[in-house]
Parts: C-alpha cells; sequence; structure tokens
C-alpha cells in the first residue's frame, strides 16, 4: 500500500492542477476573510469560528480529488494506472487516502492563513478574537472535515469518470439541492455529505442556525457512512468496469 | 540484463471468449506465446487483437476462457511490472506530466531503482526531451515513452499493441532489433499487427486471428510460406517454342509480359522440358506465393 500511496502523491505533485488549486482556494478564502474580517462586526465567538471554517478550502479539495479521479478517465491514463496496480480495490483506497492526505496538507496551509490574517486584521479593529485553544480545536476539525472531502472527491470522480459531470454535479448538490434541504427539512439536510454532516463536525451552521447541526461525534460516524457507501458503489463500479 | 532460462510457455490463452453486446469479439481462442520466440499476432482491424491482450492483462474480463502467465492471471501475479510489461494501442498519459514524472511514478508503484527510469528513457532514445511535458510530444515519442514504460521493470514478457504505430522508418527498424534483442535474452515477445509486413521479418511464430476466431499458428514459414503449390517463372530465347512444349507436357501457361508463368510444375521440370524443346533458358526461378496472399486468403470472410 505504501509504494501505491507514495506514487499517488508525486502524481498530485507532478501536475499543475494541485498547485493551481491551492493557489486558487488560498487566494479565494482569503479575500473573502479579508473582507469579511474587514467590512462586517464580528461580535461572538461564533462569528469568527464561521470566518475561519474554510468552506471554500473544503470546495477546493472536493473538487480537487473529483477531478483527480476523473481525469484517470479523461486522459485515459486510467488502463496505464491499473496495469501499474491490477488489484482495483488497493488502487481506489490509495486514491483516496492520497486526496484525504494533500486535503489535510490544504486545509492546514490554509487555515493557518486565515486564522493569522484573521486574527492580525480583527484584534486591530478590536473585534473579538479566539484564543489559542479554541483556534487549535477549529483547526483539527478542519483537517478532518478536509480529509473526509478529498476523499469523497476521489469517490465521486471514480462514479461519475467525467470531470466536467463532477464539478458540475458538485455545485448543484452543494448550494441548490442541500441549501434548498436546509430550509425544508432541515432534520434531513443536517445528514447530507457536503454541507450537513461536515457543518456538524466543524459546528459552524451553513445558514447560521446552531440547532440546525448534528453533534460532532454523529455527524463523525454520518460522514463515516457517506464515504463507505461511496467507497462501495465506487468499487463495485470500477471492478466490474471492462477498460477497453 | 538478466539472461531467463527457457521456460515452457509463458503465455497461455485457452478458450479465451469476449461477447460485448451482440458482438463476439474474441470466440474460443486458444493459442501460447514461448519464452525466446517473438509471435506475430496478426489479424484485419477488427479482428479482436486487442481485445485479446487486454483480456491478458485483467483490463477486460473475459465472458469465458482463460487467459495467465505461467498459470497466473494478471492480477494475481506478485509483481506484475516486473512480469509483463504492455504497450497497448492508444497509450496515454497526462498530457502536463513530463517523461521523466511519468515512470518515475510508474517506478515508484512498481517498487524499481529510481536508475530505471533514466536507463529505459535513453534505451528508447527519449534522453533528451524526458523532463519535457508530454503534451508537446510527437506520436512516435509518446510511443517511445510507451514502450519505455514497458520495459522499465525489466519484464519476462512483452505484449505489444501495433506497437509501430506512428514510428517513422528508423523508429520502426529500431523497433524490430529491440524486439529481437528481448526475444534472444529469453524474453516472450508478443506483437499484434493488422499489417504482416510490419512484423515479417522480426517474427519467428505467428498467430492468426480473423472474426474473433484462431485461423492458423505456427512458425511464420509454416503458416504463411508453406506452399504446396508450386509455381515457376521461365524466360527463355524462343518463348512460343517452349510454351508449346510446356502446353504439350500438359500445363497451363500463362504469358506475364516477356515472362511465362507455369503453376503446377516446378523449375527442374520446366528446366527439363526446354532443354527437350532445345530452347535456350534465361531465366528460370520458383514463384513464391508472396506472405501477404497467403496472409489474406487466411483471413478472408468465410462464407458458409
Ligand atoms: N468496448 C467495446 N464495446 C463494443 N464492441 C467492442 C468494444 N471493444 C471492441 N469491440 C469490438 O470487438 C471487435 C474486436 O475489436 P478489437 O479492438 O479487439 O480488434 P483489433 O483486432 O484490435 O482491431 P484493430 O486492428 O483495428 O486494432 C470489434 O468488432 C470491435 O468493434
Ligand atoms: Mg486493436
Amino acid at each position: 500500500m505504501s509504494a501505491l500511496l507514495q506514487a499517488e502523491l508525486l502524481k498530485l505533485r507532478t501536475t499543475r492542477t494541485f498547485a493551481a488549486l491551492i493557489g486558487s482556494a488560498t487566494v479565494v478564502s482569503l479575500l473573502v476573510l479579508v473582507l469579511g474580517t474587514t467590512l462586517s462586526d464580528f461580535e461572538t465567538e461564533e462569528d469568527v469560528r464561521a470566518a475561519f471554517a474554510g468552506d471554500f478550502t473544503g470546495l477546493f479539495i472536493l473538487l480537487l480529488g473529483a477531478m483527480g479521479m476523473a481525469g484517470e478517465w479523461r486522459h485515459k491514463t486510467i488502463t496505464s494506472t491499473i496495469l501499474a496496480a491490477p488489484d482495483r480495490l488497493r488502487l481506489l483506497v490509495a486514491k483516496a487516502v492520497s486526496y484525504a492526505m494533500a486535503g489535510v496538507v490544504v486545509s492546514f496551509v490554509i487555515t493557518a492563513a486565515l486564522m493569522i490574517v484573521g486574527t492580525v486584521i480583527l484584534s486591530s479593529r478590536d473585534q473579538v478574537t479566539l484564543d489559542s485553544a479554541t483556534l487549535l480545536d477549529i483547526m483539527w476539525r478542519n483537517l478532518v472535515v478536509s480529509a473526509y472531502l478529498g476523499a469523497l472527491g476521489v469517490l465521486i470522480g471514480t462514479i461519475v469518470r467525467s470531470q466536467v459531470v463532477a464539478i458540475v454535479g458538485i455545485l448543484i448538490f452543494a448550494f441548490v439541492v442541500e441549501f434548498t434541504l436546509f430550509g425544508l427539512v432541515p432534520d434531513v439536510a443536517k445528514f447530507s455529505p457536503l454541507n450537513g454532516a461536515p457543518g456538524g463536525v466543524i459546528d459552524v451552521s451553513f445558514d447560521g442556525d446552531q440547532t440546525d447541526l448534528l453533534a460532532p461525534g454523529i455527524a463523525a460516524l454520518v460522514m463515516l457512512g457517506w464515504v463507505s457507501t461511496l467507497f462501495a458503489a465506487g468499487a463495485a463500479l470500477l471492478r466490474g468496469r471492462d477498460l477497453t | 540484463m538478466r539472461h531467463h532460462a527457457p521456460a515452457m510457455a509463458t503465455v497461455e490463452i485457452r478458450e479465451l471468449s469476449k461477447r460485448f453486446g451482440k458482438v463476439d469479439a474474441v470466440r474460443h481462442l486458444s493459442f501460447d506465446v514461448q519464452a525466446g520466440r517473438v509471435t506475430g499476432f496478426l489479424g484485419p482491424n477488427g479482428a479482436g487483437k486487442s481485445t485479446t491482450l487486454r483480456a491478458l492483462l485483467g483490463l477486460i474480463r473475459p465472458t469465458a476462457g482463460t487467459a495467465t502467465f505461467d498459470g497466473k492471471r494478471y492480477e494475481e501475479l506478485e509483481h506484475p511490472s516486473a512480469a509483463v510489461g504492455a504497450v497497448l494501442e492508444d497509450a496515454s498519459f497526462h498530457p502536463g506530466r513530463s517523461a521523466r514524472n511519468h515512470l518515475r511514478v510508474l517506478a515508484t508503484t512498481g517498487r524499481h531503482p529510481a536508475s530505471r527510469v533514466d536507463e529505459v528513457l535513453s534505451a528508447v532514445g527519449l534522453g533528451d526531451a524526458a523532463d519535457r511535458r508530454v503534451k508537446g510530444y510527437s506520436m512516435g515519442m509518446k510511443q517511445r515513452l510507451g514502450i519505455a514504460a514497458a520495459l522499465l521493470g525489466d519484464p519476462e514478457v512483452l505484449l505489444l499493441d501495433e506497437p509501430t504505430n506512428g514510428l517513422d522508418p528508423p523508429g520502426i527498424a529500431w523497433m524490430r532489433g529491440m524486439v529481437r534483442e528481448q526475444a534472444a535474452q529469453g524474453r516472450a515477445v508478443l506483437i499484434s499487427s493488422h499489417l504482416l509486413a510490419e512484423v515479417s521479418q522480426s517474427v519467428d511464430d505467428v498467430v492468426v486471428i480473423a472474426n474473433g476466431e484462431l485461423r492458423a499458428q505456427g512458425t511464420l514459414d509454416a503458416v504463411l510460406g508453406g506452399d504446396d503449390a508450386p509455381e515457376t517463372e521461365v524466360s527463355s530465347e524462343d518463348q512460343d517454342t517452349l510454351a508449346a512444349a510446356l502446353t504439350a507436357a500438359g500445363a497451363t501457361v500463362q504469358r506475364d509480359r516477356d515472362k511465362l508463368l507455369v503453376p503446377g510444375m516446378t523449375p527442374a521440370q520446366v528446366g527439363a522440358i526446354a532443354a527437350k524443346a532445345q530452347v535456350t533458358v534465361l531465366g528460370l526461378a520458383p514463384r513464391a506465393r508472396s506472405l501477404e496472399q497467403a496472409f489474406m486468403a487466411l483471413t478472408a470472410e468465410r462464407r458458409s
């Protein structure tokens, strides 16, 4: 497994997609943070938590995983990948784990940047800031969610196999389907894979209503359920597929 | 380079069948590929060559039958890239990755020493282009990169699906030499083509398929050279007299410009008749049915 994992991480590092996505994620996340912390008032710890939650980072990591896996079909590299690693189940695990690891690294870098820049701006404006224990708490929650989203992206890419469909599908699901669900049936929406369960772990609600959230432990279990379900579906499809 | 002890049948295809929907791509196909020999896998477009190779590599699941390496399916091989190297038809690489990085990824997966990357890059003549992104490669360069990837694990079996696609004449000559060298070192080489002429100079054995079915297998000479009916080509100082003499001896003579074609007779028989008719012979030669003709005949549509 470690050789496969190393190879997948090497793949990530040897194209520009990874660097480009991290770059965009950092820029977008920082931009949103700087605008928010400069223009609006932060009166409670909850406000600050929400600013450091790294929603955009999560979305980028999810897209990175989906594009990475669907890209194997787009560039027809899946054949050479499977020839090198004929056990498709192990291959899928390695892919999912490598993107989970990439998610953790990206999230760590960006969250740290958000915290430093945000705290500097907020304290200069005499707004509420967080102590280091709270920052650490936010950090590990972000890392858990990022690992989850990296793996989830890979599994979505395995099932969908088209980069365009994966990207459009993820955006529609995250911003239209789940958003609507939160409006109509919040009790169901809090279990949703992209905003609901991750929101429970991060302890920041999609629409600012804390009562909509699952407890972090339950939310983590729900995320595990989503990953397992998509893994089972992705593995079944990948194993049964003829590569012609 | 390691020398391999001559093994028995390295690659075994047994009763292999693959159906795609309504298409029987391969039907009850059985053949072997021997170590130390180059086997040409021949058949017209759509004959089922790529399907067979992909089934052998575990990329597609056979409808029936088996395809194994020393009795093991590809997925069961302990170290697949050290056992089998393959170049498939549409070898594809991430356009944004360099050749060197592509091979580094494969070397990492296959646990091959990093030094192999440079070895195979120079072996295929890509040393200078190794750090350029594959996006800018010509078709022939991509083909060479595919071959480098196949050679990375120094495998015992090489499977090449139309490997000369996109190669220039020097590239084709290089490919032939490489294939011969690999076989001479004891490896089993299976090389597919729909053009007999492309492989006839480098193969020992041939397997001919058409419509997913085996048409012939054996040594190149036995399958495509063997010609039961002799045909002789003769030119002489007096073609009319010779033609009359041959016809009198029971031959059907055809005229081909200044030559006479005599099907059914050997040069010795034609020479004897010419001598008896006192005609001076200028040229006398057996006419081999061309390999290409034999190949066409073997793979022609069968009407039942
Ligand atoms: N994925 C697929 N779905 C449906 N039919 C297929 C598929 N792959 C191959 N076939 C069919 O199977 C048959 C054999 O195809 P294959 O690619 O093995 O031929 P080939 O001998 O490699 O031909 P060529 O010389 O053109 O490469 C063809 O009739 C082809 O249309
Ligand atoms: Mg083919």
